[in-house]
């Protein structure tokens, strides 16, 4: 499903050369559950941007379902990101203005999805994760689990293949993180192949699969 | 999408207030700059009605002289006429085209009043101002004899007084009779409202009259109008004698109207500069507060030109919100029919201060929201 071969990514300033990743090889097949784990600053949020399409790796070659995406043009990059994955963030990442179901429905926008199934969808997914008595509610007036699960019906509305969570437990305490992970789980075994970067050794084991990065190399 | 913006500044309705009452304000202005603007390219466009080249004013004034005052003046209309450097001569009152003056009188037909500018003037007034006759004559000398004065009437007078009737014979005020029609004339120029007006023939014993209008030939100079300032003064003792380019006089009518609409239009136009620097500002600072809201848009499916387009598409949601506002004042005008003006001029003062507006906003908004689109999606959510 995504393929990684050879990924580099340096960063540079005018003074300093950073090298984030290096020869990174890694195939997430469909339907997996894999974590990625290494200290902060190893590159795993790197890693993930890259398989999400958000960055470009300095060398080396994303494919996704048997496609180079290098010659995609930000159209297409973006079609892709809209329609294939699903992203959920350590810091949920809603937009404060908007309600509970706005922002579960903002993947749609992006697909010309008219108002009444675009709120449908949203209900269905705010229903996926417990809380479709929340749908009027900001953003503001949410407990952190209760944040995570509206970025998760968000990363799901669109019945994307795959799902990116960087750190999805990350602000969230274990009661809470337990739950996230339980509703993970439910949607991998939906079919959803899923990617998570987590600190959390006990999170990591209840995937199919770990990878250990440190210093931008994969050591697991 | 639309939708979805009007959500999303409506839900910040109190961030934005200060942005929609900036926005309601500039309208108000452009609206009466708009008007005064339409009002006045309206009126340009509608034709004088008189041709005022090669056409002098020479006022006189009989001072302290009160013998025989309206004899000398028909004599020195008759010196005039006498030049062969003089196509045609016309006597009037101070009223003359493009002077400070103006007399106007009511007037009425049956039960209809109106209220019109009022010129006396003799049998060649049409000829030396090149006035076209759309109906009847102009007046003669020999049509005085009658019970009622002959007047004309221009066409505005002749809307107002009988509609789409013929006016020709009709007896106005009870004391005139209506024996020819023209076009329009404005004689203040071409900025003028095209309103009413009516032309009374100079008695023979008139004393009042006292301006006359030449028409010279082409390349007549100053040194002419020295010799008939001459000739003038001499015929008459202690007369002052002016005389007036009608040229000139209208470039000074011009500037009466021009001068406060250019002040107006600076004013206004520092106004809108202010309000679109201060758009732009407020623009990229919403933009440096929602780099994270940027980048997770990019990840959710959003291009570098649809995150520009979302924010041009916000400024305009915001002047929209602001312009309803000012669309509820600015539609009472025709409404209620302010300064008794026709709609349409307030209508096309609307769209265009509407279309401005949106221009402004669009020009704001399009440098910040082309930063928006460059901003990398990885980094944006980073810095969050």
């Amino acid at each position: 499903m995504i393929t990684l071969t050879n990924i580099e990514k340096v960063y540079r300033t005018s003074s300093i050369e950073t090298l984030a990743l290096n020869n990174i090889n890694l195939n997430i097949r469909k339907g997996e559950f894999v974590s990625i784990m290494g200290p902060s600053g190893c590159g795993k949020s790197t890693l993930l941007n890259i398989m999400g399409l958000l960055d470009e790796p300095s060398q080396g070659t994303v494919e996704l379902d048997g496609q180079r995406v290098a010659s995609y043009r930000d159209k297409e990059l973006a079609h892709l990101r809209n329609q294939k994955i699903g992203f959920i963030f350590q810091s949920f990442h809603l937009i404060n203005d908007l309600s509970v179901v706005d922002n579960v429905e903002i993947p749609l926008l992006y697909r010309s999805t008219n108002g009444k199934p675009r709120q449908t969808y949203a209900k269905e997914a705010l229903e996926k994760v417990g809380l479709s008595n929340r749908i009027k509610h900001f953003p503001k007036q949410l407990s952190g689990g209760q944040k995570q699960r509206v970025a998760i019906a968000r990363a799901i509305v669109g019945n994307p293949e795959i799902i990116l969570a960087d750190e999805p437990t990350g602000n969230l305490d274990s009661a809470m993180g337990n739950e996230i992970m339980n509703i993970l789980q439910g949607l991998n075994s939906e079919g959803a192949t899923i990617v998570m970067v987590t600190h959390d050794e006990s999170m990591a084991k209840r995937t199919h699969r770990l990878i250990r990065l440190f210093d931008g190399t994969q050591v697991q | 999408m639309i939708r979805h913006l009007f959500k999303l500044i409506w839900n910040k309705k109190k961030a934005h207030i200060l942005l929609i009452v900036e926005i309601w304000a500039s309208f108000m202005v452009l609206f009466g700059l708009a008007t005064l603007l339409v009002v006045n390219v309206g009126n340009y466009r509608e034709p004088l009605g008189f041709s005022y080249e090669n056409v002098w004013a020479i006022s006189l004034s009989n001072n302290q002289d009160t013998t025989e005052v309206a004899q000398k003046l028909q004599q020195i209309v008759q010196r005039l006429k006498a030049y062969s450097e003089v196509e045609s001569v016309s006597r009037m009152g101070g009223n003359f085209p493009f002077s400070a003056t103006q007399m106007n009188e009511g007037i009425g037909y049956n039960k209809q009043h109106i209220l019109a500018d009022h010129y006396v003037t003799d049998e060649d007034f049409a000829k030396t101002l090149a006035i076209a006759v759309v109906s009847g004559k102009w007046y003669q000398s020999a049509d005085s004899v009658g019970k009622y004065r002959p007047i004309v009437i221009n066409q505005k007078a002749r809307e107002d007084l009988f509609g789409g009737q013929n006016a020709l014979g009709k007896v106005i005020s009870d004391k005139y009779k209506v024996v020819g029609t023209i076009a329009n004339f404005k004689a203040k120029g071409e900025f003028m409202a095209n309103k009413p007006a009516y032309f009374e023939l100079v008695g023979a014993n008139d004393a009042w009259n006292s301006t006359m209008l030449i028409k010279v030939k082409p390349g007549t100079d100053a040194v002419f109008e020295a010799k008939v300032v001459k000739d003038v003064a001499r015929m008459v003792k202690g007369w002052s004698v002016e005389v007036d380019y009608l040229t000139d006089s209208r470039k000074t009518q011009h500037n009466l109207v021009l001068v406060p609409i250019i002040i107006a239009a600076i004013i206004s136009g520092f106004l809108l500069i202010n309000v679109a620097l201060g758009l732009f500002g407020v623009l990229n600072l919403s933009i440096a507060r929602r780099r994270g809201e940027i980048g997770l848009r990019r990840a959710l499916g959003a291009t570098g030109n649809g995150i520009s387009r979302q924010f041009i598409g916000e400024i305009w949601v915001l002047a929209t919100f602001g312009l309803l506002i000012g669309l509820l004042f600015a539609a009472q005008f025709p409404l209620l029919n302010v300064f008794n003006m026709e709609a349409g001029v307030y209508v096309t003062a609307i769209v265009v201060s509407v279309l401005v507006i949106y221009g402004i906003v669009t020009l704001c908004a399009l440098f910040p929201s082309r930063q928006a689109a460059y901003i990398q999606p990885a980094v944006a959510l980073h810095e969050e």
